[in-house]
């Protein structure tokens, strides 16, 4: 009985301290992503604007494409349902597909150094995380001419991106740590990013879901991204607000979390191996 | 008596290599289910002592388990069987350039190379304009890393680890660091870190400046210990043994 009770205390007491071990390098996790996301267009004439461009881009190409296939019956705000959809869901894929290299990237760091070894999907994170607030200044530029002006509900923002980020941490964690003794997952994160896409409401708009067999749609409620979505668009675009996505997304996010961390900080102590 | 800087015992460590020369379907489910069969040793039973103010070499064949056991003492690898039991604050210099993002500015690098090291930016800030003389960077510092010579890049990341004042040293070849000048610079900083009873840890295949710099020394081979005593005489027995192993390919 005591034994347990102490071996509980022990663990609280580790847990503390690699927690605040982390905290102590927060600084570093911060200026080693905005170094990643100031070098990556480091060569390019046209820089730190690429972080706008690229999401920019990338909607118009959906838009051109989706809006052909839908033509005629293309649902109302189409295209900001569509640039929504995207930039949420890069937000993650961009933290899963980051997380799945953060490891064998910076494996010269890891064999030199000791840190707490979660900094490096957590600076993905970061550099995922302003990506997105960057391409969510494009969403506003779009939608703002369409008449979507957003009020002082915009700063419920925040929930929604609390839950993701949580959730973009659990999910590379867990991909960070699979990825290191099985570099296939690294072949296998684009295909498993391009199915969930279109498993996603975002590039078929939401009332197709009464067109799909039963278990489909199922799965489609089931899927994070479905609720994550649902909230955002209800903060940004006045989609009308849904109870369960918020409670179905605070769920996973607790669950991918939490399960993502407690999985990736108990191998960490052997990770320096298959480098 | 104080206790030691650094204090290995025992230390054993087996890797499981994971990429076969030719992986085959079938080998890989082998592989899956008995692990044990790829082992390698690289060190087995390694024990010795490194005492504060003192310079320590570690010497042997390319393979021998020196990188291992340096990785060991930074505590990034931990042994399978065996502790490492470290007094100090520990700066590591087994590769150079740890943290650097070649595409960014040479000072921007001195923090992330700071901030890996575990700093707050605020001691980087006291650090910085003392780095960058002592690189002797100059108006290169504003620069990509990557347009750096190979000496100006060596420089950069020599300067970070000595200003982090460290108890405790570990370097791996890199003792041939710049041009002379700099070379004299970085043999004073590391006889100014023994004299307030600093330590370093020393691996090289130079074993001229193993004699030189070490007191004592240790040979390494296939991950034993194969002596450990005062550098002239481990370096003396090496050499013996390397001409000897020599001599049947020289026929």
């Amino acid at each position: 009985m005591t034994t347990v009770l102490r071996r509980g205390r022990n663990r609280v007491r580790r847990i503390r301290a690699y927690a605040a071990d982390l905290w102590s390098r927060r600084e570093f996790a911060w200026y080693m992503a905005m170094g990643n996301l100031k070098s990556r267009n480091a060569s390019t004439a046209l820089g730190l604007l690429w972080w706008v461009l690229n999401p920019l881009l990338l909607g118009l190409v959906y838009f051109i494409v989706f809006g052909l296939i839908f033509i005629g019956n293309r649902p109302e705000g189409f295209l900001a349902y569509l640039m929504s959809g995207m930039f949420v869901f890069q937000f993650t894929s961009m933290s899963m597909s980051g997380g799945a290299n953060s490891i064998l990237q910076n494996s010269k760091l890891l064999v030199n150094l000791r840190f707490p070894r979660l900094i490096l999907p957590v600076a993905h994170l970061i550099e995922a995380g302003v990506g997105f607030l960057a391409s969510l200044i494009v969403l506003f530029a779009m939608v703002i001419p369409t008449g979507v002006v957003p009020g002082p509900e915009i700063l419920l923002l925040v929930v929604p991106f609390t839950l993701q980020l949580v959730f973009n941490l659990g999910l590379a964690a867990v991909v960070a740590r699979l990825a290191i003794p099985f570099r296939d997952i690294n072949n296998l994160v684009p295909y498993l990013n391009r199915m969930w896409l279109y498993m996603s409401p975002i590039i078929w708009p939401l009332s197709y879901l009464d067109r799909v067999p039963r278990r489909l749609a199922l799965l489609i409620d089931l899927n994070p991204m479905t609720g994550f979505l649902s909230l955002y668009r209800s903060v940004l675009l006045g989609y009308p607000f849904e109870w369960s996505a918020l409670w179905g997304t605070a769920a996973w996010s607790i669950g991918v979390g939490l399960v993502g961390v407690v999985l990736f900080v108990k191998y960490e102590s052997r990770m320096a191996r298959y480098l | 008596m104080t206790r030691p800087a650094i204090s290995v015992q025992d230390v054993s460590v087996r890797f499981r290599p994971y990429v076969d020369r030719k992986p085959t379907f079938r080998k890989t489910l082998r592989r899956l289910r008995s692990r044990e069969l790829t082992e390698v040793e690289a060190l087995s039973g390694v024990s010795f002592k490194v005492e504060k103010g003192e310079a320590f070499g570690i010497i042997g064949r390319n393979g021998a388990g020196k990188s291992t056991l340096l990785r060991c003492m930074a505590r990034t690898l931990r042994p399978d069987e065996g502790k490492v039991v470290v007094n100090g604050k520990i700066s590591t210099l087994l590769q150079l350039g740890v943290g650097f993002n070649p595409e960014l500015s040479g000072g921007k690098n001195i923090y992330l190379g700071c901030l890996a090291q575990g700093l707050r930016r605020r001691e980087v800030d006291d650090l910085y304009d003392e780095i960058v003389a002592y690189a002797e960077l100059e108006d290169a510092i504003d620069r990509p890393v990557k347009t750096y010579s190979s000496g100006m890049f060596s420089r950069l990341a020599f300067s970070i680890s000595m200003a982090l004042e460290p108890d405790i040293l570990l370097l791996d070849e890199i003792l041939a660091v710049g041009d002379e000048g700099f070379k004299e610079k970085s043999r004073t900083a590391m006889e100014e870190l023994l004299d307030r009873s600093g330590t370093i840890v020393l691996v090289s295949h130079a074993l001229g400046s193993i004699e030189e710099f070490c007191g004592r020394a240790m040979w390494l081979s296939s991950g034993r210990v194969m002596e450990i005593g005062p550098s002239r005489d481990v370096v003396a027995a090496y050499k013996r043994w390397v001409a000897g192993e020599a001599k049947p390919a020289v026929r």
